[in-house]
């Protein structure tokens, strides 16, 4: 166990290596966060960002949270967000509705939704959309396990994205992880919604709950319960929401470090 | 015009040369095989069209015989029609008589570039002479007279001060006749166009219908006659010929640079932009290829037009096809309005909007203009009707729905909703649980119903807002009345399309968007279906 000066001056020389490895954006996200003790920060652009659930029932909260994300990087300069999806996922997964993005507090007319007919068109509209400088995000709507998306098609979105600035979010659905470079990993479940108010028995405000799978924001915190509103999100404590109530299999253990392509661990 | 009587024959012969002389396409009209098509030769030893298969190959025992195939003449023809945009910007196939044999060029303004009419006309006679076909031309002030000129007389360049002379010693079939009409004529003892003109013209539509006279006015110019050419009509085109023919996509694709900064220079010089593009590619072997893209706004960028027929020509992959060689490449822009110098990096904003605009066409030429989409808001109830996707090219005023209450509405919908069992504990009550796509949820929180129903006017239903006419009995020696005119349309059914919409949440947290079809009825039961999914 190295001490905590050696620990302290180990990641001191990671983010150096960082900075010089072209992942600069890491590096500014973590400068940036400036927020209330154990609040969600508000992410920079110039991330890839795999969001996982695992199961594919969960579309809505999914495309919620990389939405919600995607609305903070929207600025005069950069004007819009291209959702990319197979065409022939639509009936699977569903597709943005733009009377719902109102109602979520998205703008339907910053939206461009791309029907890519197979994987490699969705890749290279996913480049092509990245690469422009009035794209704040792009996010790619992954319904099954991909081929093609492996390390590399993930490295060049992610060298894309820091390049550029622009946020790419890839929703994927399901417990299998591969190996990708990724900026951050979130693993996201639907949670009980809050108490409405005189009407007990009607949904009430959407409880998201997320776990930071790679990748670090805040020193020593990975899980957040979030809320949404249209102004941003509103962070929770987890008893508050009741984290007994989480269902499906046991979270999953944190990943474990392995040397990849730069030879650094991707995990802190 | 261009008039090919022995195109199908000769057409077949050139692509299969072990075709011997006497040639003849058959074809089955009313139960009897009856020629069609017949070349020089099978003409000369006295057949003709119309004839019985069986007494033709008793006139001439070695005649050869094929079925007449319409669609790939017509194809093949239309084929040959394009080659000759290299003549004429302005090309098309006259097929009111026949489907293939007749072209029509619009040579205005373009036959000084051949060295005047004449020199024209023998260059492209002679040309398809040499191929091998048989052709007859004129050019004349009028489509009709072209026409008339080119079948029934030597080919020629009929001036203005001779139309009429000409016109009128030519027999009644120069105007385009119909079977029926060329019968009547016969009859009457007509013979000659200069003779039906003297008649009166009104006994002459009575006969023959209003269309006798239409031909008979174009022909000599009274009224003007339309052709439709068949490749769009470029407005201004910048052109490469090759004296080695060329191959590989990735030649054409740097030749349509340098094409494509050719032609805005140009459009720079007028203060011009285009929105659409189109690429032709003429082959050696006489078939052109159009590649067209659009821009949602108007440009005249090289390095964008360029890249919009790069990513078009990798949507071909298989249908690229270059045959023996590619000896012209043209590139014409269309929708042509003014776009003034702009300063670059000036002003950002336009600059952010311009981005986005390319990037849309880049996605549209490569993935298809109906992939790349954005929505459109629509003032409607029905939830698959309030918002419409729309190809991203498509400029829009913006509808403004800032004033309208937010409902709650999912944030993905399934374009075609899904059926669901519903279990409730009291059967008008909430939903208790769901089955879906064969998992069973147990529903905690459910709200509702928002009921929706559809506008009548769409369900093309009648409102019956006034009570049905009952009839009186007729008093003696008065006329019954007659009943007022209703529409046949079924009485409005408000059930038929009404939807009662819930928001449920189960137990994990997953919220969906579901609705029953029709009203809450006791004796039968309900029909649940999902529609979509809430954040």
């Amino acid at each position: 166990m190295p001490s905590p000066d050696q620990q302290q001056r180990l990641a001191a020389l990671r983010e150096t290596i960082a900075d010089i490895e072209r992942k600069p954006a890491l590096a500014e996200a973590r400068v940036q966060v400036e927020q209330p003790q154990g609040a969600f920060p508000a992410l920079g652009g110039g991330l890839l960002q795999e969001i996982f659930t695992d199961e594919r029932r969960n579309v809505g909260a999914l495309l919620g949270f990389a939405l919600a994300q995607a609305k903070g990087l929207l600025t005069a300069q950069r004007v819009a967000v291209i959702y990319l999806q197979l065409a022939d996922e639509a009936q699977k997964l569903g597709m943005p509705y733009g009377p719902g993005l109102i109602s979520f507090g998205f703008d339907p007319a910053a939206l461009v939704m791309v029907r890519a007919a197979s994987m490699a068109e969705l890749l290279w509209a996913a480049e092509e959309a990245i690469a422009c400088r009035a794209v704040a995000a792009v996010v790619a709507d992954i319904g099954g396990q991909a081929k093609l998306l492996d390390f590399t098609a993930s490295r060049r979105l992610s060298l894309r994205a820091s390049a550029t600035g622009g946020s790419i979010f890839l929703l994927r659905y399901g417990q299998g992880r591969e190996a990708s470079a990724a900026h951050l990993r979130w693993r996201l479940s639907p949670q009980g919604s809050a108490h409405k108010r005189y009407d007990a028995k009607a949904p009430g405000a959407l409880r998201w709950r997320v776990q930071l799978e790679k990748g670090t924001i805040i020193k020593n915190q990975t899980e957040f319960v979030l809320g949404w509103t249209e102004n941003g999100f509103a962070t929770f404590t987890a008893q508050h929401c009741g984290a007994d109530r989480l269902i499906g299999r046991a979270p999953l253990p944190r990943a474990v470090s392995a040397p990849l392509a730069d030879g650094l661990p991707q995990t802190a | 015009m261009l008039f090919l009587p022995h195109w199908p024959t000769d057409y077949l012969k050139r692509r299969d040369p072990q075709l011997k002389a006497p040639l003849a396409l058959y074809e089955r009209i009313k139960g009897g095989l009856r020629l069609a098509a017949l070349d020089a030769e099978a003409i000369w030893r006295g057949l003709s069209t119309g004839q019985n298969l069986a007494d033709a190959r008793a006139m001439v025992p070695e005649l050869t015989v094929l079925e007449l195939d319409r669609p790939l003449l017509e194809a093949a023809f239309a084929d040959f029609a394009d080659w000759h945009s290299n003549a004429s910007p302005l090309v098309s196939v006259m097929n009111e008589v026949s489907g293939y044999g007749d072209l029509v060029l619009d040579i205005t303004g373009v036959a000084h570039l051949f060295g005047g009419e004449r020199p024209m006309l023998r260059l492209l006679l002679t040309r398809l002479r040499d191929l091998g076909y048989t052709v007859a031309g004129a050019i004349a002030p009028t489509i009709g007279a072209a026409w008339g000129v080119s079948h029934f007389a030597r080919s020629q360049v009929v001036e203005r001060v001779d139309l009429e002379a000409i016109l009128d010693a030519l027999p009644v079939h120069a105007l385009r006749l119909t079977p029926a009409q060329a019968a009547g004529f016969a009859q009457m003892g007509l013979k000659t166009v200069g003779q039906l003109r003297q008649r009166e013209r009104k006994p002459l539509q009575a006969r023959f219908g209003s269309s006798l006279l239409t031909r008979l006015d174009q022909a000599y110019g009274v009224i003007e006659e339309r052709m439709a050419p068949r490749l769009p009509a470029a407005e201004r085109y910048a052109e490469r010929r090759f004296a080695d023919p060329i191959g590989l996509m990735d030649d054409v694709l740097m030749t349509c640079h340098d094409l494509a900064i050719q032609l805005s220079i140009r459009l720079e010089a007028e203060g011009l932009g285009g929105q659409a593009f189109h690429l032709f590619l003429y082959r050696v072997d006489h078939k052109v290829m159009a590649l067209s893209v659009n821009s949602a706004r108007l440009t005249r960028d090289p390095q964008h037009i360029t890249k919009l027929f790069a990513n078009r020509s990798e949507r071909l992959e298989g249908e690229y096809d270059p045959g023996f060689g590619i000896d012209m490449i043209r590139l014409g822009v269309s929708s042509v309005a003014e776009l003034d110098a702009v300063q670059l990096g000036a002003f950002s904003h336009q600059e952010v909007a311009a981005d986005l605009d390319e990037l849309n066409d880049r996605m549209s030429s490569r993935l298809g203009t109906m992939a790349v989409l954005k929505t459109q808001l629509v003032a409607s109830h029905i939830p698959e009707r309030a918002a419409r996707l729309v190809p991203a090219l498509v400029h829009d005023s913006k509808a403004d729905r800032a004033g309208w209450p937010v409902q709650p509405r999912p944030l993905r919908l399934l374009p075609v909703p899904e059926r669901i069992a519903i279990n409730a504990e009291v059967p008008e009550g909430l939903p208790a649980s769901m089955i879906w796509r064969r998992d069973s949820y147990r529903i905690e929180k459910a709200a509702g119903p928002e009921r929706l129903g559809a506008e009548w006017w769409r369900s093309g239903q009648r409102l019956q807002l006034v009570p049905p006419h009952v009839p009186k009995k007729p008093e003696p020696g008065e006329k019954p009345e007659t009943p007022p005119y209703v529409p046949d349309l079924a009485a409005f059914d408000p059930e038929a399309l009404t939807r009662d919409y819930y928001v449920v949440e189960d137990t994990g947290g997953r919220r969906f968007w579901i609705y029953r079809q029709g009203f809450h009825r006791p004796d039968q039961p309900a029909v649940w279906y999902l529609h979509g999914f809430f954040p």
